[in-house]
C-alpha cells in the first residue's frame, strides 16, 4: 500500500514537474535581458566579419534622411558649441566683452560680420524649426510621406529665410 | 442586454454582419478560447522579466521621453522670453534648460552609436563630467559676467 502510495505520488509529482518543465525550456532563451541579446548580436557580427547594417553607402539620399542625420549634427554642434563657451568662460581670465572687442578690433569687413551671423544663426534655427517639426510627429502628426516631404521644405525655406534676417539685424 | 448593445455599436462602425449570432453559439467558443488563453498565459507571465522590474523601467522611459518634449517645448518659449524681457532669471533657465537638453540628446547619441558595457559606462561617464562642466560654467557666467542673454544681444550688436 505504501509502495503503491509513494509510487503515485511520485508519478504525480513527476508529470507536474515535466508540466513545468515545459514552460522553464520556453523560460530559458527568454530570460535574457534586451541587452545581453544585443551585446551577443553586436559580438555575432564582429566574430562574422559582417558588413555594418544598415549599410551606410547602399542608400540613394532623400530630403527627410538628410534633414534628419543634419538635426542630430547640428544638435551636437550647438551642444559642443555651448560646452565650449562655458569652459571658456571658467577658464578665460579676461570678462566676455574684452574678448568681443578684441575679436571686433581685428576689423573684418561687414559682410565678414554678416557672414559670420548666418552662420551662427543657421544650425540654431534649424534646429528649432526642425525641432517643431518633430514634435508634431510625436503628436502623431504629419506621418504621410508627401506630408514629411512638404513640411521639410516648409522647415529649410523658413530656416533660410530666418537665419537671413537675424544676420542682417 | 449589454451584449447586445455591444454588438449593435460594433455594427454601427461597419463591422461585417457576421457577428450577428445567437450569443449561445458563441459562448463556448469564447470559454474555449479563454481556457486556452489562460494556459498561454501562465507561460508568459513565467517567461517574462520580473513585472516590478520591466514596469517601472518602461514607465521610467516614458516619463523621459515625456521630459525631453516638455524640455524642448520649455525651451522654445524661453527664446522669446529671454528676447523680450531678459533677466537673470531667463539666464538661469537658460542655463539649466540648455545643458539639460544637451545631456539628453547626447545620451540618445551614445545610445545609438556607442556600443560594448565598458564602453557605454565610458561615454556616459564622460557624458555626465561635460554637463557638470557645462552647466557649471554657463552659471559662472551668469554671475560672474554679462549673462546669457546679454552676451547673445552684444555679439549681434557687432
Amino acid at each position: 500500500m505504501a509502495l503503491l502510495l509513494r509510487t503515485v505520488a511520485r508519478q504525480g509529482l513527476y508529470s507536474s514537474r515535466s508540466q513545468f518543465g515545459v514552460l522553464y525550456r520556453h523560460a530559458v532563451p527568454m530570460g535574457t535581458t534586451s541587452n545581453e541579446e544585443m551585446d551577443k548580436f553586436w559580438a555575432k557580427n564582429t566574430r562574422l566579419n559582417r558588413p555594418m547594417s544598415p549599410h551606410m553607402t547602399i542608400y540613394k539620399w532623400s530630403v527627410p534622411m538628410a534633414m534628419s542625420i543634419s538635426h542630430r549634427g547640428t544638435g551636437i554642434a550647438l551642444s559642443s558649441g555651448i560646452s565650449a563657451f562655458a569652459l571658456a568662460a571658467l577658464v578665460l581670465p579676461e570678462s566676455y566683452p574684452y574678448y568681443l572687442d578684441l575679436i571686433h578690433s581685428l576689423t573684418f569687413g561687414p559682410q565678414f560680420l554678416a557672414f559670420s551671423k548666418f552662420a551662427l544663426a543657421f544650425p540654431v534655427v534649424y534646429h528649432t524649426y526642425n525641432g517643431i517639426r518633430h514634435l508634431a510627429w510625436d503628436a502623431g502628426k504629419g506621418f504621410k510621406i508627401p506630408e514629411v516631404y512638404r513640411s521639410g521644405y516648409v522647415v529649410l525655406g523658413l530656416t533660410v529665410l530666418t537665419s537671413i534676417g537675424l544676420a542682417a539685424m | 442586454m449589454a451584449a447586445l448593445v455591444r454588438i449593435s455599436s460594433l455594427c454601427h462602425r461597419g463591422v461585417s454582419p457576421l457577428l450577428f449570432r445567437p450569443s449561445s453559439l458563441i459562448r463556448p467558443l469564447a470559454v474555449q478560447q479563454k481556457d486556452h488563453d489562460c494556459s498561454y498565459l501562465i507561460s508568459a507571465r513565467i517567461h517574462a522579466t520580473p513585472s516590478n522590474y520591466a514596469g517601472s523601467g518602461s514607465k521610467a522611459a516614458t516619463m523621459h521621453w515625456t521630459g525631453e518634449r516638455i524640455l524642448s517645448i520649455a525651451l522654445l518659449s524661453l527664446a522669446p522670453v529671454a528676447y523680450f524681457c531678459p533677466s537673470p532669471a531667463v539666464d538661469y533657465s537658460l542655463a539649466a534648460a540648455l545643458t539639460l537638453h544637451g545631456h539628453w540628446g547626447l545620451g540618445q547619441v551614445v545610445t545609438d552609436y556607442v556600443h560594448g558595457d565598458a564602453k557605454i559606462k565610458m561615454a556616459n561617464a564622460g557624458l555626465f563630467v561635460l554637463s557638470t562642466v557645462t552647466f557649471a560654467g554657463l552659471c559662472y557666467f551668469n554671475y560672474h559676467d554679462v549673462g546669457i542673454c546679454k552676451a547673445v544681444a552684444l555679439l549681434w550688436s557687432k
